[in-house]
Formats: structure tokens, C-alpha cells, sequence
């Protein structure tokens, strides 16, 4: 029996065990056990946060278990392994440099209470989800085994438990047979482990749909034997089909389904095409993106196709803006300085483009058409993407004449007249102050009224901060009004 | 500078023709140095006058000489390292490091040097080792060595010497090409300098007539064309859009990279433990970190599903956040906007089928490697229908990777939340020789689509890879950052081909495939003159085939093209039979456009002349087997067998076809046309249905149907026991004939 003491709720709430008899360990079957638990550990148990298994040597211990939770100074054992005495506060220092176990303590490291497993006499089992006390070590020889799961994830814990001892249970003396641990929770006793058997009825014709082969119910069935799972046709032509303790990953009819499919075999299956008539749609977006991409690329300029993730200073310090300023969305976890931000503009990443091939002939005539992402709170998730057309040119004059040439023909393309009364009628310049470009030589660039974007001359600065040195005009615009 | 150049090479040009005029030969170096040029512009007038046609004749000859090394010529001017070190140790000593530190970059190399050479030596008694000079005075030979060979002397520096020297890296041996000058057969002093182009005033003047212009170098390259170029990585892009278009898919509103978990996972029925959301995989967003705008009554349908279930689902069991849901990331798939616009559709008033594709950028928090970027382009393709089956999701996804030109492809069970039942796909991959995984696919799960809103009955398929891996396995490419990003080479994006995606393959494959195309058409015209000569009344010498042959005695003479994958192991049992009764000469051939034979060889003793039947295998890229007869074409293994079995059964009593009874014949063609239809799944079980009612496919006896379908099952490598056992007695009986 394990007694659950009310302190756990806090820290790690559930426990759930059972007892394999008379197991005979091999070398072999010691480290599969062991290789069992570890998987478990990082896959089901999500890196032991959900749950945690600890196993120990019956004859070694005494029962009735106490699981509890006890300040960390006030929990002293010998851990697997060592053999001196620790508190559970000194092997939190101590496992803080093992690759193994590090990972780990963060689940507990912070709590007031550490949980930890006593037998009758005292004896510290586990430190769960940390570590197992020398004390009760499996080994080779050990025959009677305690298991013991400590979970946060009650499902889960179940979940683990019920894999590891039907997956051992046939090395047992009398194989196939586990000895239940009953534990005492909230005044209430639970018996565990629970391998539950469900049942689920299923359709042959429901299977014959969804998978697309046609199969009688007794061939449904004769799939699902194959695949370990015990049916039996009905009178009613239906199915009754019995699920184990093994496959808690069949949740839904469609899983039993895909066991047929997959019993049956996905490569004999009738390739079939499917009679829905649909008329495809381009996004309008892209078909213009396309469109316009094309069109730059006939006047003379090549596309690049640069990350959309950078750092703060590509989009701010070295384009001489405060990132204070810009509408950025920022990444809360990025690995390195790379991705800590999402792009708001094209050009950072057309210059870094030009830097990397600096070495190629003078003029470099570069565009991008491609998303940037803004903040905006007035969407759903508070931010949106814009698609952007940008383009530099870079040599040994700047060529802003290039640029608005190019700014022309692309209005030229999209039909938006210039505007000579600098009215909403079509598009016009006009004079900007823009950090990033020269004094003097930026300009915003209206159409219909609405700025769109703006060209110019590139600060010195910014041409440094990029590590180049000749001079470069840019130019980008966002596109989207003209959809 | 090019006419001003060109004009000195007409001056050279004139100047070696007077010269040879009276020398009747020159040499073009001691031409170079008697005029004080550089040679190089003597071979350049060199070349112009042989441009022109025999004026001069020339012969190349080379000469080894030695020369100086950047180093070689330091040690020239500032004498050898050694030296230079041992002059650096004063006759009190040195320490050594003073000493090191004083030579800078030859100091190493001089010192071991004035070491070995026992100019120097070590005195470590005090401690810090000291470097005291042994000899009171050193001659720098090598030094002097350098000087010599710098002014054009070196023979007079020993061979081995200069050998080391070389080792050194201070000299070098270059060899220098020059020209001895003859005079040709059109030999002459004056040359009138051709005129290089067609120009406006020959035209006007006519005297283009009467003009031979200067020759072009074909060999040389044009001009390059000027204009910009697409990113190679955006032309396949469009490619692929273009391929589910031309499908009738329509594309997906995907420009949102910043998407709720909620719509990126839980929708999905992605649980909330999943280590997919873990931060080491997913991006987070701290500015904006949630979005708080769900439709709410949807919102508690996923959470019910999530955690007690429904919809005939046991659910995951764990206690659902609507925290967890909330939270902003970057989204880690496109299939967060199918779930989008699935919804979208379920909130119609009826529900209309859905054929949906994106291709764009997805984000993943992983280790980056040489093939793994924290950005890639998804491909994603859904189809939302009533009764859709997985034989739906095969079949769609089989049109969609024939139409990219790849063919052989196998499915594999996986896992994935939000698919069931979930494939892998594999393609063949012919460089590599292997099956390589190159997509993923499923049924979307009730838990995902159910809670939507889209009625009971509506399955809707997905499957979907990333853009990067199948263009950089079709450029060639190793590294991902040669293909997107900033550090990708213009120079290649400028030089990248159109996209073909169907048009896989080598450079040597493609020119295979031009000959092939080459050879068809050849024939087809063949064919085509054949048939006029037949309307004239001009009959070709084999009109007839095999009738008129067969009175000279030579019965029958055919090649047969296959593919090594089928090999036409009908063939073989056939041959058995011929050689009994015929001379037969077979022979097997494999044509250049595969890389190997097929696992049959037919072959015989017999010689080509004496033989009156020759069969002659060609291994080939044929996509039906096709014999050749003359000149008339049979397609398909089954006609081959007809063909030859005729043959057997007018002149050799084989009583295998058309010598049968005719209820038997009819018979063995309705068992030829299903072989021929059947694909290998439906041989297997088509043959042993046949069998359950009598010895061979078509009666007690062996018949074409049985060698035809022998020889079907082996290629496909069906093998069941009913199956072993027929093929054994049909081997047996081809035996005993």
C-alpha cells in the first residue's frame, strides 16, 4: 500500500505502483528495463514533468510506502549510486553539473516542499522525479520489484504504469500476473494498476469508407487479430472490438480504422481520385506578388529570397532607427540573435544580401517581394504580415534615378498615374525625413492619398553599419493597397 | 585601349612578315627581345596572322627556366634566413627568445636552419637557453644563389641545389611556351585587314558582294544578356503552385506568420503536453504574447474534446488551459491556417467541398544544420469532402508527385496528432538507390474536424513536405544556406535553369532522352515511307514478314526491346521450346539509356547464319515491351507471346495458341486481356481464383495465358504457395514439349 500524505498536492500530487514477482533479470532484460523507463520518461512523461517512474527492490523494503512532501533540508538519503548521505538541498547543488539529471530538477527545484517516498522503517525510496535511493537498487539478482510512479498527470501516470508492467509482467515466476498497490488518497483507497480493458463497436462499412476498401465484417476483424486487437462480429453484422492496456493510444473508432488500413496494407490500396469538382483560386495577394515579381525582374533587377526572422539591430540600430519605435513583433525564445524579432522591412535583408556579394560586378540591382510582419492590435493575435516590394541598387553613384524608375514602372504596371497636382488621384513624391536615408535625398511616396512607402538615398551609416562602402538607394513600398 | 592594342598587333604583325620575308623563320623570343616588347603581344600578332589563313605557320616549343618566389626573391635582396639570424646573435650570445623575437617571421625556419648547418648552437646551463654563434664568420651561399638566379643565371647553381631550393618554396620552375615562325603556302608581307562585320555602307554600296569578311570564333562565348532573375527556390515555388492549380486546388490565405496556440495546436487536437509546443521546438512571442479573440462556444468544444473527450473519442483526459491556448508563437505549420479555413467552412450554412494548397514559410525553434533552417517553406495540400478515403488520399497524392515527374512511390504508417490513419510517403530515389522519405499525409481526425462544425460524414485528407529538400535534391544543393537567405550566391541565382520539375534527371540522362526521341521519330518516318511505298504498290522486299521469309528459310529474325524491370521471362519458356524444334540464335543486348540489363539473359549456341529463327533482346528504356519484325511494331509482352506462339503452333506443332480448340482460344484472350490490365496485387490474386478450378489458367494443358502470367508474376515477385506450385508445373511441362 502507498499512503498519500495531503502535502504532495502542492508539488507532485499522484502516485500510483504495483509489484512484478519473481522477475528473473538478464543482462539483457536489466537494460531494456531500464531503457523502458527512460523513454517513457521522455516521451509519455514529457522529460519526467508528467511522470516519473521509480523501481526498487521489494525485499529490501517494507511496506506500507509513505508518499509525502518535506522541505528540502529535512530529506536525508544515500542517492543511487553515491555512498555518503545527502540532503535533498545538497543534491540539488550536486546534480546541478550532471548532463543526466539536470534537466530535471528545475520540475521541483523551487517548490517549498520536496516529495519523497518513505517505506515502514523510514527508508528513503525515491526523491521523485529526481532520484532513487541506493538503498532499494535493482540489480541483476533482485527478484521481487517494486514499481512505483509519482505523477502530476494522473492519466499519464497510469498510462506509464500500465506499459512498464505489461511489458515485463512475462518474466514474472508465474508469467502475466502483477500484484496490485493499493493507494490511499483523500481517505479513499485506489487499486492500481488499472489495466483497463474498454471495448469500442465498430461498422465494417464504416471502416469500408473511411479506408476505401471494401471488406466484409469477419475480414475486418481477421485485420484487427492481426494487428492484436481481439474482435468478434456481432449477430448485427457490427463489431465488438476489444481494447488492451496496451494501446492507450487508440482513443477514437479512427484509430481502430488505421489498424485496419494499416493491417491491410496502405500500399494495397486502390489509388482512387476523388469526384469532388472544385475551381481553383489563386490568393490574390500572390497572384499579384507573382505578377509584380516577374515584371521587376524583366527591368533589370534579381531576386533575393532573404529570412524573415533577424535580429533587432538589422531593423533597428543599423538601419538608425530605436526599436522602441517600430512595430515589432518579438520572439520570447530565440536561440540566437538571428531570430529575435520578425522582419518589419525588406531592406535589411536585401543589404545583408548585397554584403554577401560584394565581390560581383558593379552595379548589384537587388528586389524582394515577400511578407514583413507588424504589430497590430486591432487583429485577432495582434500582429499581421504585409507584403512588401523592396529593391536597392548599389555602385559607385547611388542611382536614385534607378530606384524611381523602377518605382515608376511598377506604378506604370499596376495603372497609377502620376499625380502632377500631387492629389489622391494617382501617385506623387514628396519630401521625407527618414533616418535611414540621406538628408535630402528621401521621399515618401503617396498613392491615392495613402503613403505607401518611400525611396531614396541610404544613410552613410547605415551603408557602414551593413559593412559596406559604396553608395545605395533603396526603395520599398507595400503593395497591398493596390490588391 | 582595344584599338589602340589592336593596332600595335598590326604593327607586330607587319613587322614579323617583313622580317620572315627575309629570315624565312623566326623565333617569337628572340623576336620579343630584339624589339624590347613583351612576348605576349608577339603572340597575339602571331595568332591574328594565323587567323588569316596559311600566311604563316607556326610551331609551339617549350622552355623550363627558374625562377624566384616572392620568398626567394626576400632572400635574394636581404640574404638567407640562417644568415640573417646568425648575424642577429651578437659573439656575447643571445637569449633565444630575444633572439626569436627580434627575427619576426623568419626567425623559425633561419634558426633551425643556422642550427643544422652548426652556425649556432644552445647553451641551456644558465637557465633560459642562450644561443651562441660556433663559427666566426658564415658564408651565405644561398644567399648568393638567389642573386645568380635572379639574374638569369642559373646554370650556374648546382641542379640538386636548386631542387632543395625548391622545396623551400624560394624558386620555382616555370615553363614558358614559344613559337618558331615559318612561312605558310599563302605567304605574303602585305595583309589587308579583313573586315570584321556587315556594316550599313557595304549593304548601300553592294560591295558586300566582292567583301569576305573575317571568320567569327564560333568557339568563343556571346555576350552575356543582361536583365534581372527570379530566386531559383521561388521558380520551383512556382511550379508547384502551378501543379495544384492545374488540380483544381485553391490556395490557402496563409500571410499570418503570428498565429495563437490555440489555432497552431489545440484546434489540431495537438494535447497541451505535446513536445512539439515545447519552447525548444516553437518560437513564443513576447510582444504581443496572447491573443484572447477565440469564437467561444468552439473554444469549449475543443476544450471538452481535449479533456473528457466526445465525438466518440476518449479524449486525452488532462486538465485543458485556456493560458496554454493563448499564447502567441510563430506559426510551426500551415495546417493552423487549414484548420482556419476548414472552420471557415463549417460556419457556412452548407457545407460546400473544399480543395485547399499553400505553400509558405513555417517556423521551427530547432538546432540548425546543413539542412535545417529555423524558417522552410511548407507545401500543404487538404480536401474536405463527403466520403473521402484514404484510397482517396493515395490517389491524390500519387496525381500530385506523377505530375512532378516521380513515379514510384510507397506509403508508410506514422503518427501524428492530428492525422489518423497518418502515411509517411516514400519515393524512390534513383541516384541515391534508395526509398526516401518526402512528405507526410492523413485523415484529419474527428477530434480536429468534428468540433469545427462540419457535418458527420465530411473526411478531409491532408499531406504535405517542405519546398527546400526537393529543390535542394534537384539542384544539387548540400548546404540550405546556398539556397535561401542572404549568403546565397547571385551568381547562382543568375546561372539557375528554368524549372522543369518534371524533367528530372542528369545531363547525361536528358541527352539520352533527345537520341531516344531522335531514334522514335526516325522510325515513325520509316513507318511512314513504308506505308507510301505500300499505296504506290511498291512492295519492300519483307512486306509480307515472316511468310516470304520463311521460303528462304529463314523463319524468323525479330529484336525485342524491354525494360530491365520487366524482364520477358515468357520469352525464355518459349526459346525452350524453339530450340527443339528450330536453330535458333539469341542473343541480349542493353541499349545505352539504362544503366543495366534485366536479371534474364537469353543466349544460344547456334550461329547467326546458320540459325532460322534469331531473336535478339534489346534492354532498353521502353515503357511496353515492343518487338520489332521488320518493319512492323507488336507492343506488350502479351502480343510477343501471340507472335511467337503462332509461329510455334503453323511450323512447329506447339499447340500453345491458335492450333487449339477455338472455345480454348477465346479462353486463353480473356485470360491474356485481365493479365494485362491486372496491376501485381490483383496477379496474385487473380491467378490462383483461376487455378482453383482447373490444372493450368486455361484448362488441363499449358497455354500461353500460363506463360504470360509465369512470366508476370516473376517479375512482380509474387510468390504464394498456389503460385510456386503452378509455375513448377508449368516449367515442368515447357520442358517435356
Amino acid at each position: 500500500r502507498l499512503e498519500v500524505d495531503p502535502s504532495v498536492s502542492s508539488v507532485r500530487p499522484f502516485v500510483v505502483g504495483a509489484v512484478l514477482r519473481g522477475v528473473t533479470f538478464t543482462k539483457a532484460r536489466y537494460d531494456s528495463f531500464i531503457d523502458l523507463q527512460d523513454k517513457l520518461h521522455q516521451n509519455l512523461a514529457r522529460k519526467r514533468t508528467l511522470a516519473s517512474v521509480g523501481t526498487h527492490d521489494l525485499d529490501t523494503i517494507k511496506g506500507p510506502f509513505k508518499y509525502m512532501a518535506k522541505p528540502p533540508g529535512d530529506i536525508k538519503f544515500i542517492p543511487l549510486n553515491q555512498t555518503k548521505q545527502f540532503t535533498s538541498a545538497e543534491l540539488m547543488e550536486l546534480y546541478s553539473t550532471d548532463s543526466h539529471l539536470k534537466p530535471y530538477l528545475p520540475i521541483i527545484r523551487d517548490s517549498p516542499v520536496y516529495p519523497v517516498i518513505y517505506d515502514a522503517n523510514g527508508v528513503v525510496l525515491s526523491l521523485p522525479p529526481i532520484i532513487n535511493g541506493e538503498h532499494s537498487k535493482i540489480t541483476l539478482k533482485t527478484k521481487n520489484v517494486f514499481i512505483e510512479c509519482t505523477c502530476t498527470d494522473l492519466t499519464k501516470g497510469k498510462i506509464v504504469l500500465d506499459t512498464l508492467v505489461t511489458m515485463f509482467s512475462q518474466y514474472c515466476t508465474k508469467p502475466f500476473i502483477i500484484e496490485p498497490v493499493e493507494t490511499l488518497i483523500n481517505g479513499k483507497v485506489e487499486v492500481y494498476p488499472s489495466l483497463k480493458y474498454r471495448t469500442e463497436t465498430i461498422k465494417a462499412e464504416a471502416v469500408s469508407n473511411l479506408v476505401g476498401v471494401d471488406q466484409r465484417p469477419a475480414q475486418v476483424a481477421d485485420l484487427l487479430s492481426k494487428m492484436c486487437l481481439e474482435s468478434k462480429v456481432n449477430k448485427d453484422e457490427t463489431i465488438t472490438v476489444t481494447i488492451p492496456p496496451t494501446r492507450h493510444d487508440v482513443i477514437h473508432p479512427c484509430d481502430i480504422y488505421e489498424d485496419v488500413a494499416i493491417a491491410y496494407g496502405y500500399n494495397n490500396i486502390e489509388k482512387t481520385t476523388p469526384k469532388t469538382l472544385t475551381v481553383a483560386q489563386q490568393l490574390p495577394i500572390n497572384k499579384l506578388t507573382d505578377q509584380l515579381r516577374e515584371a521587376v525582374a524583366q527591368s533589370g533587377f534579381t531576386e533575393a529570397l532573404t529570412f524573415s526572422l533577424c535580429s533587432r539591430d538589422d531593423v533597428g540600430a543599423k538601419m538608425r532607427k530605436k526599436i522602441e519605435n517600430i512595430p515589432a513583433v518579438h520572439i520570447a525564445n530565440p536561440k540566437t540573435l538571428e531570430f529575435q524579432v520578425a522582419r518589419t522591412a525588406l531592406l535589411p535583408g536585401l543589404l545583408k544580401t548585397v554584403q554577401a556579394n560584394r565581390k560581383m560586378p558593379l552595379p548589384l540591382k537587388l528586389f524582394e517581394i515577400s511578407d514583413v510582419v507588424l504589430k497590430d492590435l486591432g487583429t485577432e493575435v495582434g500582429a499581421r504580415n504585409e507584403r512588401h516590394l523592396a529593391a536597392v541598387f548599389y555602385n559607385k553613384t547611388p542611382g536614385f534615378e534607378i530606384i524611381h524608375g523602377l518605382l515608376d514602372r511598377v506604378m506604370q504596371l499596376l495603372e497609377v498615374p502620376l499625380s502632377a497636382d500631387k492629389s489622391s488621384s494617382g501617385y506623387f513624391l514628396r519630401t521625407s525625413t527618414d533616418e535611414s536615408y540621406f538628408p535630402g535625398r528621401a521621399a515618401e511616396i503617396v498613392a491615392y492619398g495613402q503613403v505607401i512607402g518611400r525611396l531614396g538615398v541610404l544613410h552613410p551609416e547605415v551603408i557602414t553599419g551593413f559593412e559596406l562602402n559604396l553608395p545605395c538607394s533603396g526603395l520599398e513600398i507595400n503593395i497591398e493597397p493596390f490588391l | 585601349f582595344t584599338s589602340l592594342r589592336e593596332c600595335k598587333m598590326q604593327d607586330f604583325g607587319s613587322l614579323i612578315l617583313e622580317e620572315l620575308d627575309k629570315a624565312n623563320q623566326l623565333d617569337s623570343l628572340k623576336f620579343a627581345q630584339r624589339h624590347e616588347v613583351d612576348e605576349q603581344k608577339i603572340v597575339g600578332a602571331i595568332k591574328s596572322l594565323e587567323s588569316l589563313g596559311d600566311v604563316i605557320q607556326t610551331k609551339i616549343y617549350q622552355v623550363k627556366s627558374w625562377q624566384l618566389t616572392a620568398e626567394g626573391k626576400e632572400v635574394a635582396a636581404n640574404g638567407s634566413h640562417e644568415y640573417r639570424v646568425y648575424s642577429a646573435v651578437p659573439d656575447s650570445g643571445i637569449q633565444q627568445s630575444k633572439l626569436m623575437s627580434s627575427c619576426g617571421a623568419f626567425g623559425k625556419v633561419g634558426f633551425s636552419k643556422a642550427m643544422s648547418a652548426g652556425w649556432i648552437k644552445i647553451d641551456k646551463s644558465q637557465g633560459a637557453p642562450v644561443v651562441m654563434k660556433l663559427v666566426e664568420s658564415a658564408s651565405d651561399t644561398v644567399g648568393e644563389h638567389m642573386v645568380l638566379i635572379q639574374k638569369g643565371e642559373s646554370e650556374k647553381v648546382d641542379a640538386k641545389l636548386k631542387g632543395e631550393y625548391k622545396k623551400r618554396k624560394l624558386l620555382e620552375e616555370v615553363v614558358d611556351k614559344h613559337y618558331t615562325i615559318n612561312k605558310g603556302t599563302n605567304f605574303r608581307t602585305k595583309i589587308e585587314k579583313a573586315p570584321t562585320e556587315l556594316t550599313a555602307d557595304m549593304i548601300a554600296s553592294g560591295t558586300w558582294k566582292t567583301t569576305s569578311l573575317k571568320p567569327y570564333n564560333l568557339d568563343a562565348l556571346g555576350v552575356e544578356t543582361g536583365g534581372g532573375c527570379l530566386h531559383p527556390l521561388l521558380k520551383v515555388r512556382a511550379e508547384y503552385r502551378q501543379i495544384f492549380l492545374e488540380m483544381g486546388f485553391s490556395e490557402m490565405r496563409t500571410n499570418n506568420f503570428v498565429e495563437s496556440s490555440f489555432w497552431n495546436f489545440d484546434a489540431l487536437f495537438q494535447p497541451q503536453q505535446h513536445p512539439a509546443r515545447d519552447a525548444h521546438d516553437t518560437f513564443f512571442i513576447s510582444d504581443p504574447a496572447t491573443s484572447n479573440n477565440f469564437p467561444s462556444d468552439y473554444l469549449a468544444r475543443v476544450k471538452q474534446v481535449h479533456s473528457e473527450g466526445g465525438f466518440e473519442s476518449q479524449g486525452y483526459g488532462y486538465d485543458w488551459k485556456i493560458d496554454e491556448a493563448q499564447k502567441n508563437l510563430l506559426r510551426t505549420h500551415t495546417t493552423a491556417v487549414s484548420a482556419r479555413m476548414l472552420y471557415e467552412c463549417a460556419q457556412k450554412d452548407k457545407f460546400v467541398p473544399q480543395k485547399l494548397f499553400s505553400i509558405d514559410r513555417v517556423f521551427r525553434n530547432e538546432t540548425l544544420d546543413a539542412t535545417h533552417l529555423a524558417e522552410f517553406h511548407q507545401i500543404e495540400g487538404v480536401v474536405a469532402d463527403y466520403g473521402i478515403t484514404l484510397g482517396h488520399c493515395i490517389g491524390v497524392i500519387n496525381t500530385f508527385f506523377t505530375k512532378l515527374g516521380i513515379e514510384k512511390l510507397r506509403f508508410k504508417p506514422a503518427y501524428n496528432p492530428y492525422t489518423e490513419p497518418s502515411m509517411e510517403i516514400f519515393s524512390y530515389h534513383e541516384g541515391l538507390g534508395k526509398w526516401v522519405e518526402i512528405g507526410n499525409s492523413g485523415m484529419f481526425r474527428p477530434e480536429m474536424l468534428l468540433p469545427m462544425g462540419l457535418p458527420e460524414g465530411v473526411n478531409c485528407i491532408g499531406f504535405g513536405l517542405s519546398l527546400e529538400r526537393p529543390t535542394m535534391i534537384k539542384y544539387k544543393i548540400d548546404n540550405i544556406r546556398d539556397l535561401v537567405g542572404h549568403k546565397v550566391n547571385l551568381e547562382m541565382v543568375k546561372r539557375n535553369p528554368i524549372c522543369r520539375i518534371d524533367k528530372s534527371g542528369t545531363g547525361e540522362e536528358r541527352r539520352l532522352q533527345v537520341l531516344n526521341r531522335r531514334w522514335a521519330n526516325i522510325e515513325s518516318k520509316l513507318s511512314c515511307i513504308q506505308k507510301q511505298m505500300e499505296v504506290m504498290g511498291i512492295s519492300s522486299p519483307n512486306a509480307h514478314g515472316m511468310a516470304s521469309d520463311a521460303s528462304d528459310g529463314n523463319l524468323m529474325d525479330v529484336v525485342i526491346k524491354v525494360h530491365p524491370d520487366k524482364p520477358p521471362y515468357s520469352l525464355q519458356l518459349l526459346l525452350n521450346v524453339l530450340k527443339k524444334r528450330f536453330k535458333v540464335a539469341a542473343s541480349t543486348h542493353t541499349h545505352s539509356s539504362v544503366k543495366s540489363a534485366g536479371s534474364l539473359v537469353l543466349s544460344s549456341d547456334e550461329s547467326r547464319i546458320t540459325a532460322d529463327v534469331k531473336i535478339t533482346l534489346i534492354y532498353s528504356n521502353v515503357t511496353r515491351p515492343t518487338m520489332i519484325v521488320k518493319n512492323a511494331q507488336i507492343q506488350g509482352e502479351e502480343n510477343i507471346v501471340r507472335y511467337l506462339a503462332r509461329i510455334l503452333d503453323s511450323r512447329g506443332g506447339g499447340n500453345l495458341y491458335e492450333s487449339l480448340d477455338s472455345k480454348v482460344v477465346a479462353q486463353i484472350d480473356n485470360i491474356l486481356d485481365r493479365l494485362t490490365d491486372a496491376s501485381k496485387h490483383s496477379v496474385s490474386t487473380l491467378i490462383p481464383g483461376i487455378l482453383t478450378k482447373s490444372k493450368y489458367l486455361a484448362g488441363n494443358r499449358v497455354t500461353i495465358a500460363d506463360i504470360l502470367a509465369y512470366s508476370l508474376c516473376k517479375q512482380a515477385a509474387v510468390s504464394n504457395s498456389s503460385i510456386k506450385d503452378w509455375s513448377k508445373r508449368v516449367e515442368d511441362a515447357i520442358a517435356k514439349m
